[in-house]
């Protein structure tokens, strides 16, 4: 699904160079659920980013779904982003002018998808997370938790195979947390590809599959079955005192 | 694909800066499609022809205080004296200078009163048989006065002239079928008989609506304060008028010559506090276009740099950067369309109360056409940069920005 060999990003601003990711290889495959966790700046959000075509990378190479994405126009990586990839942001981000139908109805109407099948896929998409009966409300009108299913629907009415969260549960309460990450594990099931961050590592013990990036490297990667790695450890003291 | 439904909801629910947007926007269209009419008419009447060769004509005034003449036969002396001085082609004594807002009106009619019959304001010219030469009207019918046609005295009722030369426009009012000359006008319940028919002859007040229906009455009635009319060669006249004073006070020399003045220059005088109120109505609306255009702008870059997290999202969801331009423009077209629309209305309204409160022409619909068009234009210029610029943003903004 996703291979990163030796991706780079530099951050180059006023004569100081960032290193946010060195030399990154990773491969995901097909219909996996890859929490993130790692230390604040370490480089999280950045190798979410360049794995969404949220922004360039400095070197390397990045093949998505088979398509080698150095070197795509912007138009293209718009369109790769719209058909291929969900998103999932910690800040919900959705349109405040818009209510939740036309929240979701956007990523659909760039893709220029009829209004019919737009309604069709809209409705499902906004009963799978129990907001059906809110289509006409206004996201402030809602909250965090509800948001954030309008967004996780939003992200879904494309029907991407890959989707990416960072920190989607971050400004949520642990009962919201939970339901956000039933939704996204349904989801997984349903053969979507998933690749999460979060601080939360009781969610990311949920995830088959955690991997941690430390300054801007992969610090070592495990199946996560309830004990801590000793990488774990090290960068994660919550792991630790959670995972007891 | 045009998403006009989200963002008219958009702009529904998020209305103050679209709506003194579009205010803005309507009070621009009403005011300069209104200005733009006003100021199109007044430059097509500064173009206009006025029938007379106003380089080559000038006028002066003459006061008299010397009572041992006779005005009258002075005045011929005079004349004579004048059209024989080199590059002078005539001469003639006028109770009223052309273009200059000073002269004589009088109603004619084709019956005597009190028969009621058709009648036309005319304003006209007291002169002699030089008088069709010296103002250099094309006479397009007819003949000019002879020189015993010409009445030197001041009763008009009572011994007054017999015939009239009078303009096109005249017939046109008075003898709609054609066939005016020979036939007779009242005035004053004199009868006149039409015996020549000038083309384009303007009255002394050029930007008035009876600014074309004039006439040449052949009556000399010299008074002490005379105008005396004067057509020269065009290179000679700035000579000739530089020497008429002492010429004048050389025939005769208790009186006082006064406003030597080319005729263009006299319309310019005449002009004048039109032109300047014109000058300010272009400032004005330059002005005035100038705010609507930083105001669209304005309110472009606002609703941009309010909106960067949403901008950023959209391209995260899919969007190219035309889609981004494409909303700005789709948003504007919308605020301006419904602005112009009741700016449009608005200037019809301002338009029609102008017209009966003015007495102007009424406002033509290309130039709210026009102006609504131009308005759109300058809009579309003032959102394309700041939203070119939007498309720019990143889309990982989406995930930088909380
Ligand atoms: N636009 C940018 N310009 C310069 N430096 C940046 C930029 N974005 C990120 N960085 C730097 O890159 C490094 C990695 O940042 P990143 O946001 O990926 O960290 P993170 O792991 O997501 O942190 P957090 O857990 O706090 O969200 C940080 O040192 C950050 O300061
Ligand atoms: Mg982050």
């Amino acid at each position: 699904m996703l291979t990163m060999n030796n991706v780079s990003k530099i951050y180059q601003t006023n004569s100081v160079q960032t290193h946010a990711l060195r030399d990154f290889s990773l491969t995901v495959n097909e219909g996996e659920f890859i929490a993130v966790t790692g230390p604040s700046g370490s480089g999280k959000t950045t190798f979410l980013n360049i794995a969404g075509l949220l922004e360039p990378f400095t070197s390397g190479q990045y093949t998505l779904d088979g398509v080698d994405i150095g070197g795509l126009s912007d138009n293209q990586t718009a369109d790769l982003r719209n058909q291929k990839i969900g998103y999932i942001f910690q800040g919900f981000n959705l349109i405040p002018d818009l209510n939740l139908y036309e929240n979701v109805e956007v990523p659909l109407r760039y893709r220029g998808i009829a209004a019919k099948e737009r309604k069709i896929r809209i409705e499902q998409c906004l009963e799978q997370v129990g907001l059906a009966s809110r289509a006409k409300h206004l996201p402030q009108q809602l909250s965090g938790g509800q948001q954030q299913r309008v967004a996780i629907a939003r992200a879904l009415a494309g029907k991407p195979r890959f989707l990416l969260a960072d920190e989607p549960t971050g400004n949520l309460d642990s009962l919201m947390a939970r339901q956000v990450m039933e939704l996204l594990e349904e989801i997984n099931k349903n053969g979507a590809t998933i690749v999460m961050v979060t601080h939360d590592a009781e969610l990311a013990r949920r995830a088959p599959r955690n991997i941690q990036v430390v300054d801007g490297q992969l610090a070592d990667f495990t199946l996560y079955q309830g004990k801590p790695t000793l990488a774990a450890t090290r960068d994660n003291e919550t792991v630790v005192a959670s995972g007891v | 694909m045009l998403d006009i439904k989200p963002i008219f909801n958009a702009i529904r629910r998020s209305k103050i800066g679209a709506v003194l947007l579009l205010l803005q926007i309507a009070l621009t269209m009403s005011i300069v499609s209104n200005a733009a009419f006003m100021i199109n008419d007044h430059v097509s009447y500064l173009r206009k022809d006025t029938g007379f060769p106003e380089k080559e004509i000038f006028s002066f005034a003459v006061m008299t205080f010397g009572k041992d003449r006779s005005l009258s036969q002075q005045a011929e002396v005079d004349e004579t004296m004048i059209r024989n001085l080199p590059g002078v082609i005539n001469a003639t004594l006028s109770q009223a200078v052309p273009l200059s807002g000073g002269g004589s009106t009088s109603t004619m009619r084709l019956r005597p009163s009190p028969e009621t019959s058709k009648s036309v304001s005319v304003a006209y010219y007291n002169t002699d048989e030089h008088g069709l030469e010296t103002f250099g009207v094309k006479l397009i019918e007819g003949r000019n006065f002879r020189p015993e046609e010409v009445i030197i005295g001041d009763d008009f009722n009572g011994n007054g002239p017999n015939t009239i030369i009078v303009s096109q426009p005249f017939v046109e009012a008075l003898f709609p079928d054609g066939n005016a000359l020979g036939q007779t006008v009242y005035f004053s319940n004199r009868p006149l008989q039409i015996i020549g028919i000038v083309e384009t002859m303007k009255s002394p007040w050029p930007s008035s609506d009876r600014d074309e229906i004039t006439a040449l009455v052949p009556f000399i009635d010299a008074k002490n304060y005379q105008h005396i009319v004067v057509r020269a060669d065009k290179n000679e006249r700035a000579n000739i008028m530089a020497n008429i004073e002492q010429n004048m006070l050389d025939a005769y020399d208790k009186r006082v010559i006064i406003n030597v003045d080319g005729l263009d220059k006299t319309k310019e005088n005449y002009d004048a506090t039109d032109v300047l109120m014109m000058r300010m109505l272009i400032v004005l609306v330059v002005i005035l276009l100038l705010i609507t255009a930083l105001g669209i702008f304005g309110l472009t870059q606002f609703n941009i740099s309010k909106r960067t997290k949403q901008i950023g999202t959209r391209r995260a969801l899919g969007a190219r950067k035309s889609a981004i331009v494409r909303y700005f423009l789709i948003e504007n077209t919308m605020v301006c369309m419904a602005g112009l629309f009741i700016g449009g209305v608005a200037a019809v309204v301002l338009g029609d109360v102008m017209m009966k409160t003015y007495s102007i022409s009424s406002l033509e619909l290309e130039f709210i056409v026009g102006t609504a068009i131009f308005i759109f234009a300058m809009s579309i210029f003032a959102v394309i940069f700041p939203a070119m610029r939007a498309a720019n943003i990143s889309p990982s903004i989406a995930t930088r920005s909380i």
